[in-house]
């Protein structure tokens, strides 16, 4: 019945594209499952499953660019990355003056608020690596 | 504290046992066909964690299964 003769029916690309795009598909399906879970630990299993796939994606994802299977998007142009900015700079100015006619400038922190890890600190390497999904073994 | 499983966080687990398996035949068959060393080497190794991730989920249906109740509850 199976013979061993291991021939690729798919290009290496296909193969691997394949995997990938499954591995998009789950981490997102665990992120969902880690969202929808009522018990903690499930919660957990879930959290620790999502970081191990999105970290083999990543892995994945490197070695296919070193091998010119996957070609990245062009770069975006430098005034567009202005005009972004400049538009949500407004934008966030509006955002805060409604906000502030909303709480009448007494913005209330909730307890713990300082704690909060800001954007900046997360792209200065303060990501965790992620742990194995040893929850239940 | 562990509390039993709701039927959604079953559905999810059980999704994501399937999810496991096809992964873990698809790092298989690209691990034995593919010609490029860097995905063979890497899909070997995702083969593994694959296999791990299916005995995680595994687990947590059988840590629950105890704490399953055997009849609808009314409430």
């Amino acid at each position: 019945m199976y013979q061993n003769h291991h021939q690729a029916l798919l290009p290496d690309e296909d193969l691997a594209y394949t995997i990938l795009a499954d591995l998009k598909r789950v981490t997102r399906e665990y992120a969902t499952g880690a969202t929808e879970a009522n018990c903690d630990n499930v919660r957990q299993m879930f959290t620790n499953l999502m970081n191990t796939t999105l970290h083999l994606q990543g892995d994945l994802y490197r070695i296919m660019k070193q091998n010119n299977m996957y070609s990245a998007a062009s770069p975006c142009l430098k005034q567009e990355i202005d005009k972004q900015i400049q538009q949500n700079k407004q934008n966030l100015q509006k955002t805060q003056q409604l906000v502030q006619s909303i709480t009448g400038g007494h913005q209330q922190h909730p307890p713990g608020f300082a704690n909060l890890v800001t954007p900046d600190q997360v792209h200065q390497g303060n990501m965790q690596h992620p742990q194995n999904p040893s929850y239940y073994s | 504290m562990m509390q039993p499983l709701t039927a959604k966080e079953l559905e999810y687990i059980v999704d994501s046992i399937s999810n496991e398996d096809l992964l873990m035949k698809q790092c298989a068959v690209t691990a034995a066909t593919a010609t490029t060393p860097g995905i063979r080497q890497l899909c070997l190794q995702f083969q593994q964690v694959h296999e791990q991730n299916y005995n995680t989920l595994l687990s947590a249906l059988n840590a629950h299964q105890s704490l399953a109740p055997t009849q609808p509850s009314n409430s």
